[in-house]
């Protein structure tokens, strides 16, 4: 989520193949997690929780994985923990990208100086403070054992925490976008043309503020994955038995001599994740706003 | 210097103070903000009526919420953090001070590996002729950015550590000579996951100075590329790097607090998260109001410090 200059495009794959190799290989790579996640939990004949073997079994063709330190399957655990980890994701950005460029759009075009400093004090003072302090601030005050319908123990609490704080990343972003183009030819010339104030910032100013938005929030999309599987080694985040990837490896981290496949199979496919993601949010940007 | 700059200093210090102020009120805030009384959460419901009073005062939720604010930022001044409430009673600046070492032992030497790898991949990729040299640097960037650090500091204590036997698995000795080889794996954990955060700017910069006019001029005069790599685009290009420091410094702290739990490590982000399980309020106070002054003054720093570094920021 430190988004704090526009994104420079880096991906090896493009150097090499060209762009269309970069995003099929990004997208071959997520869709195959996303249909892991939907549809090994559908139809393996065991639950996540369910006990199915002795513990520590390394992987096999029963238990691709191996099984964790109570005898868990870890293949199973990891994939119901990937719905956990992508949902949480999809639903923190999705708000954030939202609400954090619709605001920065209105206080970058807006003609009150006095919204738009308002708005800038309050990001500032978000940006400010570490995040791990906010997090766990707000993690803190919310609960970090609650569960809230479907939503396993702890994830309410760092789902708030971190749209609490998300959002102002694309706030600033989108605020320096709309001022750019705010000043550009096409804007003025549209303001002498008489357009409405309302009709320059729907149709001119924030298709151009919403590309760069959305392709940030690709790439942020692994951050949040990442931050979310770690909050289990700040003593936050998802709470054990529910599956999810930081708290499978946060269980299984005091066994890597016995049992390496606990900690490092989530993890495996974690990175794959992220990866995809990378070379997906790589391939949406616009070569007229990234870096070369 | 000009006034202009110095003035320009000035009003940053003091949208600093003004920060540390948002910050002390947030942690004021932060613990009045739980559901439920902290202090019954934290004695129990058969507490008796005395031990409920002094906790009361102890943690300044005595009296108005306008007395508790001025008791509560007249103890900061005073450099008074309050005691913990588990380890009988310890002052927190002495549990901060016996367990600073060891984090910023570890994020000091990841912050200058995370630089050093930074600074030279960066440029590197950026003026060399070969292809394999530039995709390497690309495929390092990505794979360290989609890695998580607690992912590869797990992998780097099951391959060093335990296949290989070459440094320890984690703890922390005490003593700063015996405690290097324990401080290895860790840095390196948190100097990889820094290090693409200042490669991709350090790289943009070094691409962007060779269109530059005086590197032209210098082609031109005949210096021999081994020269002008080092005498024109590395200067120019570690540029970002004096801002990029100082924002990064947040996240390096987040990064220290995780891989202090991989390991092991008893440092700050182990009695944080020790705290916060067993909602040691003082404690989380403390630390939290550390981490965010370090933060906030590495940033003040290296604003300033680009003010005499790039003389182009004087003008502007």
């Amino acid at each position: 989520m430190t988004i704090t200059r526009k994104p420079i495009r880096l991906s090896f794959l493009r150097t090499l193949f060209g762009e269309r190799v970069s995003r099929t290989v990004g997208a071959v790579l997520i869709l195959l997690v996303v249909l892991g996640c939907i549809f090994v939990p559908i139809f393996s004949s065991h639950d996540p929780s369910d006990l199915v073997a002795p513990p520590m079994q390394a992987p096999s063709w029963a238990h691709p994985f191996g099984t964790d330190v109570v005898g868990r399957d870890v293949f199973v655990r990891t994939f119901a923990g990937g719905r956990i980890d992508l949902f949480a994701a999809l639903i923190v950005v999705g708000f954030n990208a939202t609400f954090g460029t619709l605001l920065g759009t209105a206080a970058g075009s807006s003609t009150r100086r006095a919204f738009d400093s308002v708005v800038m004090r309050i990001i500032d003072a978000i940006l400010a403070v570490p995040m791990v302090v906010l997090l766990l601030a707000v993690v803190m005050v919310v609960g970090s054992t609650n569960a809230w319908g479907p939503l396993p123990a702890g994830l309410p609490g760092a789902m708030i925490a971190m749209m609490l704080i998300g959002w102002a990343f694309y706030a600033r972003l989108s605020r320096g976008q709309a001022l750019v183009y705010r000043e550009s030819d096409f804007v003025v010339a549209s303001r002498i043309a008489g357009l409405s104030q309302w009709r320059i910032v729907t149709k001119h100013i924030f298709p151009g503020v919403g590309r760069l938005s959305l392709s940030n929030a690709i790439g942020d999309l692994v951050a949040s994955v990442v931050l979310l599987a770690s909050l289990p080694f700040l003593g936050a985040g998802v709470q054990p038995p529910a599956p999810e990837w930081g708290s499978i490896m946060y269980e299984g981290r005091g066994f890597l001599q016995q049992a390496w496949w606990i900690t490092m199979c989530p993890g495996i496919i974690l990175a794959l994740t992220g990866l995809g993601l990378s070379f997906l949010a790589d391939s949406f940007l616009d070569s007229r706003e990234a870096g070369k | 210097m000009g006034t202009r700059a110095l003035r320009r200093i000035a009003s940053r210090v003091g949208q600093s103070l003004v920060t540390v102020f948002v910050v002390c009120t947030l942690v004021f805030a932060m613990i009045r903000l739980i559901p439920g009384d902290p202090v019954l959460q934290i004695l129990g419901n058969e507490a008796s009526p005395e031990s409920i009073k002094a906790l009361r005062s102890q943690l300044h939720l005595d009296g108005s919420l306008l007395q508790q604010y001025g008791s509560y930022l007249s103890d900061l001044l005073h450099g008074n953090l309050g005691a913990s409430l588990i380890q009988r009673g310890r002052p927190v600046s002495e549990i901060i001070s016996s367990s600073v070492t060891s984090t910023l032992t570890i994020a000091l030497f990841g912050l200058i590996l995370g630089v050093l790898v930074g600074m030279i991949a960066g440029v590197w990729g950026a003026v060399t002729r070969r292809k394999a040299v530039n995709v390497g640097v690309q495929a390092f960037s990505i794979l360290a950015y989609a890695t998580p650090t607690f992912l590869f500091a797990l992998l780097l204590v099951l391959v060093v550590a335990l296949m290989w036997g070459l440094l320890p698995a984690g703890g922390w000795p005490g003593g700063f000579v015996q405690s290097l080889p324990y401080a290895i794996l860790p840095a390196i954990a948190l100097g990889v996951n820094l290090a693409p955060k200042f490669l991709r700017p350090v790289r943009q910069e070094a691409i962007d100075v060779q269109d530059t006019l005086f590197m032209e001029a210098a082609i031109s005069r005949g210096l021999p590329r081994r020269k002008l790599n080092l005498s024109h685009v590395l200067p120019n290009s570690l540029l970002p790097l004096v801002t990029l420091v100082g924002i990064s410094l947040g996240g390096l702290l987040t990064n220290a607090v995780i891989v202090e739990a991989v390991f092991g490590i008893p440092g700050l982000g182990s009695e944080l998260s020790k705290a916060v399980a067993q909602r040691d309020y003082p404690v989380i106070q403390g630390i939290t109001l550390l981490m965010s002054v370090t933060v906030i003054v590495g940033n003040l720093l290296a604003e300033t410090m680009y003010q005499f570094v790039d003389p182009r920021a004087r003008v502007q």
